[in-house]
């Protein structure tokens, strides 16, 4: 049991990243499609 | 340097990472470079960043090379709860600005700077305080982060410190010169993808190298009982409670973030800065477990050198692929936060200093551009210079540090209480530093009533901090009464006991003492202050920007 609460541990933050990389990553795809169809700059 | 105790790329495989690096960066600000910029644009985009390029700016900004030498660190010395205490409270504090970030914004929408909008409540002295500190505290950061830059190069490879630090002066600069605060955007958004990636990789890689989670578990009798308590009073007292202190300040008080707050659209404010804590709290807290990792191995750091934990773990145990990612980890997180400290001095010297005290909010656009550019190739300067001598200017940071202490109760009460006057928040900044000081420095004893009294001071200090967080989430009521209770609470604990932290309890008494002087000073007064004259002082300088975000 200890030994899976460690793995779980340490390995939830890379996960929790990979998420967060997920919506941001979507999240900027959207950003510029909308400033594309806006006709404005991304920044 | 190091050869036989690190991996050693060749100098021309670093110089080849480095040229990739930033060039990519380079090439990748040519997308948006033009001819003529806009200032308002140079200093916060038009104040219309979308939610994915907002949360990745302000997420990549604030993590930077010391995040993960700092949370490796208190992973190694602290155990199971050390990268906790260094990633959780600085993820918090991005949220905890976030509901005064709103008001800032309704106050002054049109604003780039805090200082902006501090000028325009209490005028100059009130905002080149904040200025002035902001410019000390960029710099620092500057160099800190030029520093890591030549660390990393000569434990990595042949090159020179000096090389390591002048290669990343130039590269951040080359890029950021231009198109400033957008170039520092959208650049930000790539080095965070890279990192984030990097660090899902590095993470499990390491923990696999190492023997998988048997050797993790094996490991747990290596650790002490407070190393292996969760809980772990030692840790609290000594890295997380301190360091909860200083990063709430430093969100308060640094240009860098402020800036983004005014740069993103107002209807994302939210969704950033919720993504930017949660993604900042991941990346920090994982990278500190390769901390925790070295501790239940028993590895012992190079030279004693905590700095070496990571880089240590890396050569150790994985291949030459890993080490190359790591050096971009590292290139890219210092990278990040130098250009928005470049970006943060121009805007301050172009709004806060020309704009508002030289041109009197007539500026001409061409000259605050150039000066905006000025100012980013002289604080580089400055940054190599002291980086490449390796001056020790952290003392500096202490007293920065206490600055923004010492500001962020006046900074608050200025925007939510018509009643606070330039005279209380001048006065109360000072007494809040003139404090810090007696009590960080030790200038009086620190035995019987004296000491007593800072443990009260400081108990307030903290009731302020804790009310300040309550408030800005539920209301003033709540704040106030929360605040109140804390402070008793914390007075019936620190008292007797708080004197033997000092850092502790020199910084919560910057904040107790500024806290207590603005209230006082402000009631002296019976004027009160009319928020709406802040919209129509503070202003965009750029006749050619397109309309800003309703």
């Amino acid at each position: 049991m200890q030994t899976f609460i460690l793995a779980l541990y340490v390995l939830i933050w890379p996960l929790i990243s990979l998420v967060i990389f997920a919506v941001i990553g979507i999240a900027t795809v959207k950003d510029i499609r909308i400033a594309r169809r806006d006709k404005r700059e991304l920044v | 340097m190091n050869e036989e105790r690190f991996y050693q790329f060749s100098t021309v495989t670093v110089l080849a990472l480095l040229a990739f690096f930033y060039g990519g960066t380079y090439l990748l600000t040519l997308l948006i470079k033009k001819k003529k910029e806009n200032t308002d644009a140079f200093m916060v985009s038009n104040h219309q960043i979308g939610f994915g390029l907002g949360a990745a700016s302000m997420t990549a900004t604030w993590i930077w090379a010391a995040s993960f030498y700092g949370a490796a660190t208190s992973g190694y010395t602290y155990g199971i709860s050390g990268p906790l205490h260094y990633g959780l409270w600085g993820a918090l504090m991005i949220l905890f600005i976030y509901p005064f970030g709103r008001r800032f914004r309704k106050l002054a929408p049109n604003a780039h700077t805090l200082g902006e909008l501090i000028h325009a409540r209490h005028g100059s002295s009130s905002q080149l305080i904040l200025a002035s500190s902001n410019i000390l505290g960029s710099i620092i950061s500057l160099m800190v982060n030029f520093t890591a830059s030549g660390a990393l190069v000569s434990v990595l490879s042949p090159l020179s410190f000096q090389a390591g630090v002048v290669i990343a002066g130039v590269g951040v600069l080359s890029y950021t010169l231009w198109s400033g605060f957008r170039a520092s955007v959208l650049t930000d958004f790539a080095q965070l993808m890279a990192m984030m990636a990097v660090a899902i990789l590095i993470i499990p890689a390491v923990m696999f190298a190492l023997g998988g989670p048997e050797t993790l578990s094996d490991g747990m009798s290596l650790l002490t009982p407070e190393q292996a308590n969760l809980f772990s009073m030692d840790a609290i007292l000594n890295q997380g409670a301190p360091f909860f202190v200083a990063v709430l300040a430093y969100a308060i008080g640094n240009q860098t973030i402020s800036q983004r707050l005014f740069a993103v659209r107002e209807d994302h404010i939210k969704p950033t800065f919720i993504t930017a804590t949660i993604g900042y709290g991941a990346i920090v807290i994982g990278l500190g477990m390769i901390g925790l990792m070295a501790l239940m191995t028993g590895m012992e750091p190079i030279d004693g050198d905590m700095n070496n934990l990571i880089p240590q773990m890396v050569s150790m145990y994985l291949s030459p692929v890993f080490i190359g990612l790591f050096f971009i980890l590292v290139i890219g997180s210092l990278s990040s936060t130098a250009d928005s400290d470049l970006s943060a001095m121009s805007a301050i010297l172009m709004a806060d200093v020309y704009g508002k005290n030289i041109a009197k909010n007539k500026p001409d656009p061409t000259k605050m551009l150039f000066i905006g550019r000025l100012t980013m190739i002289v604080a580089t300067l400055i940054g190599v210079v002291l980086a490449s001598f390796s001056m020790d200017i952290l003392i500096m940071l202490v007293f920065v540090g206490a600055l923004w202490g010492a500001i962020v109760f006046p900074v608050i009460a200025s925007c939510f209480w018509d009643r606070v006057t330039n005279k209380a928040f001048t006065s109360a900044v000072i007494a809040g530093l003139v404090m810090f000081c007696v009590a960080r420095f030790e200038l009086v004893p620190m035995i019987g009533v004296t000491a007593g009294l800072f443990e009260l001071l400081a108990a307030v200090g903290g009731g302020v901090v804790l009310g300040l967080m309550a408030f800005g989430f539920c209301g003033r009521r709540i704040g106030l009464v929360f605040g109140t209770l804390c402070a008793i609470v914390l007075a019936y604990f620190c008292v007797g006991f708080l004197r033997d932290y000092t850092v502790l309890l020199a910084s919560l008494m910057a904040y107790g003492v500024s806290t207590i002087f603005c209230i006082a000073v402000s009631l002296m007064s019976s004027s009160k202050f009319d928020f709406s004259q802040i919209d129509q002082k503070v202003i965009n300088y750029d006749p050619t920007k397109p309309a800003t975000q309703g």
